[in-house]
């Protein structure tokens, strides 16, 4: 036993001896000294142009009028959570979930919204911004159906939140990725439903008015594309979908807005319209492409 | 005897006297005594007809002597090969004697009759030289012609003449008492040549006939002088003389730690070849007058000195002259009875060689009848391979081969047959006529036992002696000192039997009430006999032998001891089946069990198995460590409770108990090492744990293990039960459960017991959550996915932190100073205080400081205060948490980089997923991040204090002797450096097992518990190396 004392001792010193000093300022004092590289723009000039582009989840109401059922199949699975290693593809998952919650939520899938909200967390906490999401509360509102729109409504604010906050930390990179994932999810979502029910004009014309979207996106993207290759591989695939929409055309014809009294309201309506001009095949490549894009990010 | 050796005894005698002559009236007479003492009044008649018809007695004498003479001689031939095959050496000396005898009856010596006796002592293998000496003795009315040195004369010499051999004592006698000591058998006989009626053993001596002089027996002389057994053998035994050893016990009192008096006014003293029997009612105070003679209690008053060296303070001194063999068997079970000799004796006898320790393990064998029996096990009394008896000398058997000076037994022939009892006995006589001091407490012995012993103390109810002489003379003292008839007889007149139950029959005489039922009242009182003793006995003091007592210890030293031990306890445990594939099966059975229900299709889907999702791991973890210690407490927990009876023996050998204890230790640790490594090999194989845990994993349940068996031996040295023992463990195990810090979390504990932010002290003081600590940090930390992020992510938790919520709180403490720092109330004033405090402390304490260096250097109060001090505190607050968002960026940038670096390696691409799920635990991580933890900061005792992230967190390392920190903190603060946590946390394991160790070195426990549970007469351990004082 002495043996034994004797040698842990010797253990110590020489653990001592070698001075491992791995505290806390030595990290810093490394970080500090390293030249980062950001996006060129600056955060207010990205705050603006991520406030111009809706929330996904209000594509997905127009799915629900188009009459078709639910179909979980359209989702990225909840059990996929563990691939997701790097903040990028947290990120970009963190909106693809969230856009799938919303998605459970109009039909109402209660059981399925649960998961997605517990995967939001998961990956939320990831980005060190899980304190957005108290997972009790959900936990609690989860146990009763009732609860669900309340905790919808929880969550979706959360979601704006999430993009004010990450603005005001400097990480507009992650506002970025969180808007396309959540954004490529409702297209994708679309593209699935359209392709099941081929008459219904409105969703082709919801996937043709991505077009603009798309453009938004691919700016922001761009501005990260020289400080981070993730952002310039996703650039590139962007650019792909981009092709395909440059065979869309939408003409916007102007007309003045009119007041008009409704219910002793005074409403102003606009009586601009546009007309977007996409075809069937139009409509096929970007389901394609939107899927290989979304694929790339989901597994 | 047997009817067949009375005729041919019959006829022998008739051959003998019907030569020369032919048979007178007195010969006849003599062979009618003889018959007398053998047969009963009818076949007497019977045994005499034939003893007449072979003799021819009555019949005149034909003249064909010589023909008869030579067909005499062939009968007598046969005769006596037909003895030889029944009789002993010692009945066959006796026969001889009583052929003497009747032919010296009538002086008849012709040479025919000669030739036959001496044809018959040939015959019956007797020396020549001793049967010279058996017909000078019996023939001889002249005591000074025996020129022999097997022969002693009492006589009123003075001293022997000049020139002869023989031995001479003086005594007040007329005439001569010879006595002849027959070397070969060891016998004694003795007769009277004069006119006194002197008596033997009560009965008077005829003149010139010959006596066997045998154990126990008195010749009184008409003066009144006595001659015991025990001085004649005294007087023959030349080692006797030449031994010096004086034993002088004085307890003047013994009081048990219950006030009780246990012994009063006991002296004894003796010196060297003396068997001494120790007897008494039960309750008496037998055995409690063994231990403090033999040192192993201590008397409250008095002392037991040995050769002037008092038992007790000059221990060393004495060291190996004491032997005590207890009641029970202080044997090894599980060794053979070889063995169990062997060991003792390498304890014992350092300066031996192999060879010749064999011999005297052997010799030691052969004396005691064992060496048929030597490689059998012995065995426990229920399991039983050797018989009470064998078992009963190997007990002794383990004294002898020291061969102590003085030896003690305890009643060493209880149980046994009165065969082996008087085997037994007869092995002690023969021990102290080689000059051994013998003390034996005997219940009811046998008539031909009680008789054996050289001196007989008695004690009495109460702890008085009532007694202490020679044996039989203690019938006559009682009888006598009563006022029975026939007192001077203490034997059977016919017989010679002593019947030691008379003695307590008088001793404890209950009187009688008038219907004649005994009433519980005694004739004569303890104290009344005590009064007597006083009277009759005036014990002299032995003179001290100012010299160090014969002892033929030689002591191994230290190192050598404890590898004897290791040697001892490994064959022990080896032969030991049961025990040996119970501990090696229990471990792999246990980790087969928990790993296999504990393993499930965790993957999310449940689809497969997979590591990663396990959240059963940090249960695992903590059950490992409960079962190492579970394993490591009841391996070792009766230990010493079953060596305790061994330990008892060998105390006298004065062996080292460090030696004894790390021998115990060498082996314990080994079997822990192989027990927790199978455990964890099998455990983290079926979970798919990665093999660089292996060892890690291993040694912290080695390590705990090890300090469970340190802390099982020290319950083990403090109890007297196993089932006590066994009772202790979950009082032991529980706590290390409760506050492992894994069923309840530290900082939801008892207020009186809890330290936000830290470890509580008694949880500090428990093993399982050093180990716990030590594998769980190693685990998060050190894995194979986590290693290489682990730095990074540490800089983005704790940059994070300080940018989130620790800046935040700041501004918040800002905000209440800056809104109520005009008010007047006292309690309000000295919130802010304590938050100004707080701010500067904690940024006191950071790394960025820029531009605030000053401010943060001195103290703040409020009055320094000011607005303009507000206005560029909050500049300052803005600019640390911009600070530190941009380090936090700066470090997920980094990891970021690390990983698609990794993933992109052409050569070989990193599959970051497969990685994880093999190797991270996410159950693992959430745990020692905290990540269920919602007060992300709290305030406590004037600091602020981060509740998540703990695996994240340095030590303060500014004070050197500060060890606490958070629980699953990566680091510790080890005298003022930081080392890993695992590293300290298994050397804290240590430093508890060092100390474990240092109290059950010193019995600290055992003392603990003595002073609470005092139980009357309890023997100490004596130790041979406890610390001196010099």
């Amino acid at each position: 036993m002495r043996i034994v004392i004797i040698g842990l001792i010797l253990a110590i010193f020489s653990a001592c001896g070698s001075g491992n000093k791995s505290d806390e300022k030595a990290f810093l004092e490394g970080l500090d000294s390293t030249k980062t590289e950001g996006p060129s723009i600056s955060s207010e000039v990205i705050g603006d142009i991520l406030q111009s582009i809706p929330a996904p989840l209000e594509i997905s109401v127009l799915l629900k009028e188009s009459g078709k059922k639910y179909n979980a199949g359209y989702l990225n699975s909840p059990d996929n959570l563990p691939r997701y290693n790097s903040n990028y593809q947290k990120a970009l998952n963190l909106g693809i979930y969230g856009t799938d919650l919303g998605y459970t939520n109009i039909y109402e899938q209660n059981q399925d919204g649960v998961k997605y909200m517990t995967a939001i967390k998961d990956l939320a906490d990831g980005l060190s911004i899980g304190q957005f999401f108290d997972i009790e509360t959900v936990g609690r509102l989860a146990t009763n159906s009732k609860n669900l729109d309340s905790l919808l409504l929880i969550t979706t604010q959360n979601f704006n939140s999430i993009n004010q906050y990450l603005q005001s930390q400097g990480r507009a990179n992650l506002s970025v990725l969180l808007l396309t994932g959540g954004w490529l999810e409702a297209l994708h979502v679309v593209c699935e439903v359209a392709a099941a029910s081929p008459d219904n004009k409105q969703l082709r014309e919801t996937i043709g008015e991505q077009k603009i979207i798309l453009e938004n996106i691919m700016l922001l993207t761009s501005f990260y594309k020289d400080s981070d290759q993730n952002m310039a591989a996703l650039l590139t695939d962007l650019q792909e979908l981009k092709a395909l929409y440059d065979k869309v055309t939408i003409t916007y014809t102007y007309k003045e807005s009119t007041f008009e009294i409704v219910d002793g309201v005074m409403v102003i309506k606009d009586n601009s319209t546009s007309t977007i001009e996409i075809t069937d095949e139009d409509i096929k490549n970007i389901s394609a492409a939107t899927s290989k894009i979304r694929n790339k990010i989901i597994s | 005897m047997s009817e067949e050796i009375l005729k041919a005894l019959t006829q022998l005698f008739a051959i003998i006297t019907k030569q020369d002559g032919g048979v007178t009236e007195r010969e006849r007479q003599f062979v009618i005594n003889f018959f007398q003492t053998e047969l009963d009044q009818d076949s007497i008649k019977e045994y005499l007809d034939l003893y007449d018809q072979f003799s021819g007695y009555g019949k005149e004498d034909d003249g064909k002597s010589k023909l008869t003479s030579v067909r005499d001689s062939v009968k007598t031939l046969g005769i006596c090969k037909k003895i030889n095959k029944t009789l002993t050496q010692k009945q066959k000396i006796v026969v001889l004697i009583k052929l003497l005898e009747l032919v010296s009856t009538d002086k008849n010596f012709t040479p025919q009759r000669m030739e036959i006796i001496n044809t018959v002592s040939t015959v019956f293998n007797i020396i020549q030289d001793e049967y010279q000496l058996i017909e000078s003795f019996v023939i001889s009315e002249d005591a000074r012609s025996l020129n022999f040195v097997d022969i002693l004369l009492l006589n009123s010499h003075d001293k022997a003449e000049e020139g002869k051999l023989y031995k001479h004592v003086h005594g007040h006698i007329q005439g001569d008492l010879i006595f002849m000591r027959i070397r070969s058998v060891d016998m004694y006989f003795t007769k009277y040549l004069g006119e006194e009626s002197n008596v033997l053993n009560g009965f008077i001596m005829q003149p010139n006939r010959v006596y066997l002089f045998s154990h126990g027996s008195t010749i009184k002389t008409q003066a009144g002088d006595a001659l015991y057994y025990s001085d004649l053998v005294a007087n023959f035994n030349e080692e006797l003389k030449t031994t010096k050893l004086s034993f002088n016990a004085t307890i003047d009192e013994l009081k048990f730690p219950n006030g009780a008096i246990g012994l009063r006014n006991v002296l004894i003293a003796e010196g060297p070849g003396k068997l001494i029997g120790i007897m008494g009612a039960s309750g008496a105070g037998k055995t409690t007058l063994l231990n403090v003679m033999a040192g192993l209690v201590k008397p409250t008053k008095g002392n037991i000195m040995i050769n002037g060296f008092d038992i007790h303070t000059q221990k060393d001194r004495i060291h190996g002259v004491i032997g005590y063999v207890s009641q029970d068997d202080l044997l090894i079970e599980e060794l053979t009875v070889y063995q169990n000799l062997y060991y003792n004796a390498r304890l014992c006898f350092a300066d031996f060689k192999e060879d010749q320790l064999h011999a005297r393990v052997m010799e030691v064998l052969e004396n005691l009848g064992l060496d048929q029996r030597k490689d059998l096990r012995v065995g426990n009394p229920l399991d039983k391979t050797i018989s009470g008896g064998q078992r009963k000398r190997l007990n002794i058997a383990l004294e002898l081969i020291r061969e102590p000076a003085i030896l003690f037994l305890d009643e060493p022939t209880s149980g046994l047959s009165s065969r082996d009892s008087e085997n037994v006995i007869d092995l002690l006589k023969e021990l102290s006529l080689k000059g051994k001091l013998i003390f034996v407490v005997i219940h009811q012995p046998s008539s031909d036992i009680y008789k054996m012993f050289d001196k007989m103390v008695i004690m009495d109810t109460g702890g008085y002696p009532a007694y202490y002489g020679p044996p039989v003379e203690a019938v006559t003292y009682f009888k006598k000192s009563t006022h029975q008839v026939d007192s001077n007889r203490g034997q059977c007149e016919t017989c010679g039997n002593v019947n030691p139950e008379q003695i307590f029959n008088i001793i404890e005489a209950k009187v009688v009430d008038e219907y004649g039922q005994p009433t519980n009242k005694r004739k004569v009182s303890p104290p009344q006999w005590y009064e007597l003793y006083k009277e009759r006995f005036n014990i002299q003091r032995v003179e001290d032998e100012r010299e160090e007592p014969p002892h033929s210890l030689r002591l191994p030293n230290k190192f050598r001891q404890m590898l004897i031990f290791a040697t001892r306890d490994t064959l022990s445990k080896l032969s030991n089946k049961q025990y040996l594939l119970i501990n090696l099966l229990e471990a792999p059975l246990l980790a087969i069990i928990l790993a296999f229900i504990i393993k499930y299709k965790s993957a999310p889907g449940g689809a497969e198995y997979v590591f990663r999702f396990n959240e059963n791991i940090p249960a695992f973890i903590l059950m490992s460590i409960i079962v190492a210690l579970f394993m490591g407490l009841t391996v070792s927990a009766e230990e010493i409770i079953r060596d305790r009876k061994i330990l008892r023996r060998e105390s006298f050998l004065n062996l080292s108990w460090n030696s004894y204890l790390t021998s115990k230790l060498g082996i314990l640790f080994t079997l822990s090492a192989i027990q927790t490594f199978l455990f964890v090999l099998i455990g983290n194989m079926i979970l798919e744990i990665e093999w660089s845990m292996l060892l890690p994993f291993w040694f912290v349940l080695f390590t705990i293990s090890c300090m469970a068996n340190v802390l099982g031996l020290n319950i083990s040295s403090a109890f007297n039960s196993a089932v006590t023992v066994y009772v202790m463990i979950p009082l032991l195990l529980i706590p290390q459960m409760i506050l492992s810090g894994v069923l309840f979390s530290f900082d939801k504990l008892n207020d009186t017991i809890s330290t936000k932010g830290k470890v509580p002290i008694v949880a500090d003081m428990m093993a399982s959550r050093w180990a716990y600590e030590a594998m769980a940090v190693y685990q998060f930390k050190n894995n194979s996915f986590e290693a290489p992020f682990y730095i990074w992510e540490k800089g983005e938790a704790q940059t994070d932190f300080k940018a989130s919520f620790l800046s935040d709180d700041l501004e918040k403490r800002r905000r209440f100073i800056d809104d109520n720092i005009k008010t007047s109330d006292d309690s309000v004033r000295q919130l802010i205080q304590r938050d100004l405090t707080l701010i500067q402390t904690t940024l006191a304490d950071d790394y960025y400081k820029k531009g605030f260096e000053k401010e943060l250097a001195t103290p703040w109060t409020p009055a320094t205060y000011t607005p303009e001090f507000s206005k560029k505190l909050e500049t300052f607050l803005a600019g640390y948490r911009k600070f530190y968002q941009d380090m936090f960026n700066r470090a997920v940038m980094g990891k970021e980089a690390l990983m698609a670096r990794m993933q992109n390696d052409k050569d070989n691409p990193y599959n970051l997923n497969e990685a994880k799920n093999r190797y991270f635990n996410e159950s693992m991580a959430d745990l020692v991040r905290n990540v269920t933890e919602k007060e992300r900061i709290i305030e406590f005792n004037g600091q602020l204090i981060q509740q998540i992230n703990p695996v994240f967190q340095d030590p303060d390392v500014s004070n050197p002797l500060n060890y606490r920190a958070p629980f699953f903190a990566p680091q510790k603060n080890l005298l003022g450096s930081p080392v890993s946590t695992y590293l300290f946390d298994v050397l804290v394991i240590w430093l508890m097992t060092v100390v474990l160790y240092i109290t059950l070195y010193f019995e600290l426990l055992k003392k603990l518990v003595n002073a609470f549970d005092r139980t009357p007469g309890k023997a100490s351990r004596p130790k041979g190396d406890e610390p001196k004082k010099k």
